[in-house]
């Protein structure tokens, strides 16, 4: 289809702006680049914290403690500063499943991301390069899955390997290439007509070296940038399989089945339910925030 | 005009080839078919002969033949659950869904026209800012999130609307409203760039030299044509909605597709999972088809080629 | 573009027009909102092992005998009376005047043709083996019908309103297939439409032989989350809903739309442990690691953090409200020292791994949480047990029938509303029953000898021998008799019943 995707069309800065817009768009620019550090230092505490979960994790995530069950967060009443964010419904620490729980979603987002980059790039390189029938081929396939929302397709192949967390970053890699795959090609196809290309191929140099050494290195700041806005995507959607049961399964922390679990506990023991909601609202628009500047400070006129 | 239209039919039948590859590479290469597709109970013979009738002896070719010439006539193979045909059943719960789908659109352009092209004419300003900040906040908020908050809200504590069921309008309001408004934030950039993009052709220029009233300028002119770019990337939108409407049916319980999907994973009742996706992303190639012929019909560019 | 939008609302009007509840025009005052979790497969009850089949079936069918919850006996209700001829022959004598929904009358032949249908092993339906002690069904006259059982049958009572009764003419006439779908019976309800896995609706027998049901419909809306339904019922969508955790108790009492009420019931849960190898070789087939097992856990402790009380602790797997229960069998103590001990004995001083096969609490509330429970207390004596979760029902009986399960499992089992002991013996615990996972000649011996005689002082001995082998022998990780905690609207009186039966006519509003 002819139609391109929304991640190309969000900020199309075309043509001659005038003067006082330029200056706007320029303090525009600033914000989103201050916007982004702040969102990058969240970012980073939210890795770290995931990183060193075995160190600053107060209790096991696993720890039952029927006791203790459904105790409220430290800092209302029935609530002890044993367990700041509270306890689930079987007595385990919220905060330590929290921290714990943080882990899948970045491996997960993390991990399928560069999978699906790599599957996409490639393919992508191959289609612009080598353009004809290959290109075709790809460009067709890229179209199917294009088709497909992601939702529907990791439902699809979630009911044939069973939920686990492996078989969800395969899923959510395969099923993320052709975003990567159609931007590379337009940029590549664009980077093929270019001299130093011809002249490359004058030389005899090698297809593969022309494409690592003189293409790809161009492609740099437009795959980073859609791998951290994408990184954001999988991890809502883990979360939503996940809550549905069918991505991550208890008792392993995963922010998307505390949610699930939570659910039942809304009206009286929100906590279990509600931290978790926050997790994936603030890391996700971390993600956005900071994807949105390294755009802008990358290459702002591109056409991303 | 006819080479444009001739030319979306061959995609179309070429994607929808792909679909079929993908859908039957999923069950039959990923899993074992007969496993998956026969009912838990069913004797050792029954495996036997359905692996027979499957062709799973055969080459993959002649399986894949057969999952088409079948899949053609509607013949998905039965719900081991129900017992009914998988095809009869995920089309009864099309329409939810498709109500859903349609009403979330409806809602998401509500929020996002209005706001999108606003902050488009008010480029750079703070409507703009404001505009778009909401905007990336709103595309943080994960839907079902919204949904379970809308629900607690408004059928709990406020007890306005129903809090699941779908017997009148009233069901119709919460669901469509979470749909639109987890869509709206991006639907609201993609119309602010298709004004921009049309405010800085030259047409409208020669409208303002013309000596034109702005608001003429805008509603005549602008809006026609930003409808081309609009109307193109929302029917790449109606993927994207329809797996927000996956989503959101599932937290409010909708008798849609989605939840008979979701439903049926956990039953392991695959002909229905199968027959689901396959129809489901059937129903996007045509919205994609039919969009593409408006698209066709509307844009003097493709209308003169 | 402007065409979708005017696209949008009158599709919302289409659908308004065409929603399937307004068939008949109910309003709130005269329908019942009754939630279910799942959705029956069919409305021929005897085809059917699922307790909304159970339910649903007491509403539109009849059976011969009916249990009085007030005094707990089993009465009249399509049988006026009953006797024992000798001691393999019973004769029944019927109520008069009783029709069918589709104006057929009732009689002995429709009792004849109900009891053969279920007895034939050719038309397989699943309640064959709960009745299976009855030989033959002979029709004295139109009003009395004359049973012989395989030797004495002590439960033949209470066995009787385990069985609903069915039309011959319906049976002969539209068979099988058709009665999925359409059910004919003699009772307070009639089917007018079933949206599978989605509602039925019920409206009222007018020429019903009993009492008149208050409320002229029923809608029964299938709800699979527990929080929607509980969200529902506090919002004034639903009027009934059962199986309510006890930690939700509080948001429903507080509402003030809906209040709880509680009720001891039949069902027992237990842990079922593969003693018979059926899921192939495991630890479990030693005696020692059973016994271990059922030391290593603080039941008492679960029960009163996790249920907040409500449950009663069983020493075996018998009901305390069963003929035959035995109070005098001390359940399990907790004790780590001498589960460790015992294990080593065994064979396994470092503890071992088993699967542990568990699902949804669609009829066992807090399951999940108390599972939790018991897998950490079964970890501090060294039995790791791995979780493997099959949530939906169907799957999961159909795993444990097709000996596919996990050396441990989760079960419950409702008695089929007999309160006698040898409903769970018989039917669940011996040796060739197809959901029992043990397997032991001399209980089946004392069960089969318990079913056999009509010395009622007899009985209670040989079910307490019973109690005490199984007890001995640890069969299963035994827990506890659940309390069934119903979610009811303040607009009407309803009360929890013992036998897990809603009973959807004896529903009234409210008087104010």
């Amino acid at each position: 289809m002819s139609v391109p995707t929304p991640v190309e069309l969000t900020e199309i800065t075309t043509a001659r702006p005038e003067a006082g817009a330029a200056r706007g768009a320029a303090w525009r620019r600033l914000l989103r680049l201050r916007w982004g550090m702040a969102a990058a230092g969240v970012l980073l505490l939210i890795i770290a914290a995931s990183v060193f979960a075995p160190f600053i994790a107060p209790h096991d995530p696993l720890a039952v403690d029927i006791r203790h069950r459904l105790s409220p967060p430290a800092w209302m009443d029935r609530g002890t500063p044993d367990h700041w964010l509270g306890t689930d419904p079987v007595g385990r620490d919220l905060l330590s499943r929290m921290i714990y729980g943080g882990r899948v979603s970045l491996v997960v987002g993390v991990t399928s991301v560069l999978l699906s980059a790599s599957i996409g790039v490639l393919l992508g390189l191959g289609a612009g390069y080598f353009r004809g029938n290959t290109d075709w081929l790809i460009m067709t396939g890229i179209n199917v899955m294009l088709t497909f929302p992601f939702v529907l397709l990791a439902l699809a192949v979630i009911a044939v390997l069973g939920p686990s967390l492996v078989n969800m970053i395969i899923v959510l890699g395969v099923a993320g290439w052709p975003i990567y795959a159609r931007v590379v090609r337009a940029e590549t196809l664009a980077l093929g007509e270019r001299d130093f290309v011809v002249a490359g191929r004058a030389l005899g140099m090698s297809h593969l070296r022309l494409i690592f050494r003189q293409i790809a290195p161009n492609l740099l700041s437009v795959i980073v940038v859609i791998a951290t806005l994408q990184v954001a995507q999988v991890i809502v959607l883990e979360s939503f399989l996940s809550f549905l049961g069918l991505g991550v399964q208890p008792p392993t922390p995963a922010w998307g089945n505390m949610l699930g679990e939570g659910r039942l506990y809304m009206l009286n023991s929100w906590w279990i339910a509600t931290f978790p909601g926050l997790a994936i609202f603030v890391t996700t628009l971390a993600i956005n925030l900071m994807g949105n500047a390294l755009r802008d400070w990358l290459d702002p006129h591109l056409k991303l | 005009m006819r080479r444009y239209l001739a030319r979306q039919v061959v995609q179309l039948v070429v994607v929808i080839l792909g679909i079929s590859l993908l859908a039957f590479g999923i069950l039959h290469v990923l899993g074992d078919p007969v496993l998956l597709l026969l009912p838990q109970n069913a004797g050792k013979e029954e495996f036997e002969r359905y692996r027979h009738l499957l062709g799973l002896d055969r080459p993959l070719y002649v399986q894949y033949w057969k999952f088409v010439s079948r899949a053609v006539l509607g013949d998905f193979g039965k719900s081991w659950y129900a017992d009914t045909p998988a095809f009869k059943l995920v089309l009864e719960r099309m329409p939810p869904t498709i109500y859903l789908t349609l009403c979330g659109l409806v809602v998401a352009l509500l929020i996002a026209l209005p706001l999108g092209t606003l902050a488009a004419l008010r480029r750079h300003s703070w409507v703009d800012n404001l505009c778009t900040a909401v905007a990336v906040a709103g595309q943080a908020a994960p839907i079902f999130w919204l949904g379970i908050m809308m629900i607690i809200v408004f059928s709990v504590r406020l007890r306005l609307l129903p809090a699941s069921g779908y017997d009148g309008w009233q069901n119709f309001l919460m669901p469509s409203f979470c749909l639109g408004a987890a869509l709206a934030p991006i639907t609201m950039r993609l119309v602010r760039s298709g004004v921009i993009e049309v405010m800085n052709m030259e047409f409208i220029k020669t409208a303002r030299a013309k000596g034109l009233a702005e608001s003429r300028v805008v509603t005549k002119h602008a809006f026609r044509n930003a409808c081309i770019p609009v109307i193109t990337v929302l029917g790449l939108q109606f993927g994207q909605l329809l797996g927000g409407a996956i989503i959101t049916e599932t937290v409010f319980a909708w008798p849609g597709v989605a939840t008979l999907t979701v439903e049926s994973i956990r039953n392991q009742d695959f002909p229905v999972v199968q027959c689901a996706v396959v129809l489901l992303a059937l129903l996007i190639v045509a919205v994609n088809l039919i969009v593409d012929v408006i698209v066709g019909f509307i844009d003097p560019r493709i209308r003169a080629s | 573009m402007a065409r979708l939008a005017t696209l949008g609302p009158a599709l919302l009007l289409a659908v308004a027009l065409v929603t399937p509840a307004d068939v008949l025009a109910q309003t709130k005052d005269d329908t019942i909102v009754y939630a279910l979790q799942s959705d029956m497969q069919n409305w021929d009850p005897p085809n059917s092992v699922l307790r909304e089949s159970i339910i649903m079936g007491y509403n539109v069918f009849d059976h011969l005998a009916a249990r009085d919850l007030k005094t707990g006996k089993v009465g009249p209700s399509l049988a006026l009376s009953w006797k024992s001829i000798d001691d393999s022959t019973w004769e029944v004598k019927l109520r008069s005047g009783v029709k069918f929904h589709d104006g057929a009358p009732f009689g002995a032949k429709d009792v004849k043709a109900s009891f053969e249908r279920v007895l034939n092993p050719e038309n397989k339906l699943t309640a064959r083996g709960n009745h299976a002690k009855i030989k033959s069904v002979e029709v004295v006259d139109d009003l009395t019908v004359r049973f012989k059982t395989d030797g004495p049958y002590p439960v033949f009572v209470e066995r009787l309103t385990a069985l609903v009764m069915q039309s011959e003419k319906v049976m002969k006439e539209k068979g099988h297939e058709w009665m999925q779908e359409n059910p004919v019976g003699t009772g307070p309800y009639k089917l007018v439409k079933w949206n599978k896995k989605q509602e039925h609706l019920l409206v009222r027998n007018d020429d019903y032989w009993g009492p008149k049901p208050a409320f002229k419909y029923v809608r029964v809306r299938i709800i699979p989350e527990q929080a929607t339904q509980i969200a529902e019922l506090v919002s004034g969508g639903v009027d009934i809903i059962k199986a309510v955790p006890p930690d939700q108790m509080d948001v429903i009492n507080k509402s003030g739309q809906a209040r709880t009420t509680v009720s001891p019931i039949l069902r027992t849960a237990m842990i079922q442990l593969d003693q018979a190898g059926r899921s192939g070789a495991n630890p479990f087939q030693d005696k020692r690691v059973r016994q271990a097992a059922n030391l290593a856990v603080d039941m008492d402790g679960i029960i009163k953090h996790v249920l907040n009380g409500l449950g009663d602790r069983t020493a075996t797997t018998v009901n305390p409200m069963a003929f035959g229960f035995d109070p005098s069998i001390k359940p399990f103590k907790q004790d780590l020292a001498q589960a460790k001990k015992l294990l080593a004995d065994a064979g396994f001083p470092n503890g071992l791994e088993v699967g542990f096969l568990r699902t949804q609490p669609t009829v066992e509330p807090g399951l999940v949480q108390t599972s939790d429970a018991i897998t950490a207390d079964l970890a501090k004596a060294g039995i790791r047990a791995k979780g493997r979760m099959v949530g939906e029902v169907g799957p999961f009986t159909n795993l444990i029938r097709d000996n596919k399960a996990d050396p441990m499992f989760e079960f419950s089992w409702g008695y089929y509303s007999i309160f006698d002991a040898d409903a769970i013996f018989f039917d669940v615990m011996t040796c060739n029953q197809p959901y029992s996972y043990y397997c032991n000649k001399a209980l089946d011996d004392l069960v089969i000898q318990g079913r056999s005689t009509l010395d009622s002082k007899k009985r209670m001995e040989l079910y307490a021998k019973a109690q005490k082998l199984v007890y001995d022998d640890a069969a299963y990780i035994f827990k506890w008799g659940l309390r069934g905690v119903w979610g009811v609207s303040n607009r009407i009186d309803y009360e929890a019943p013992r036998d897990e039966v809603d009973r959807m006519w004896a529903v009234t509003p409210r008087k104010k």
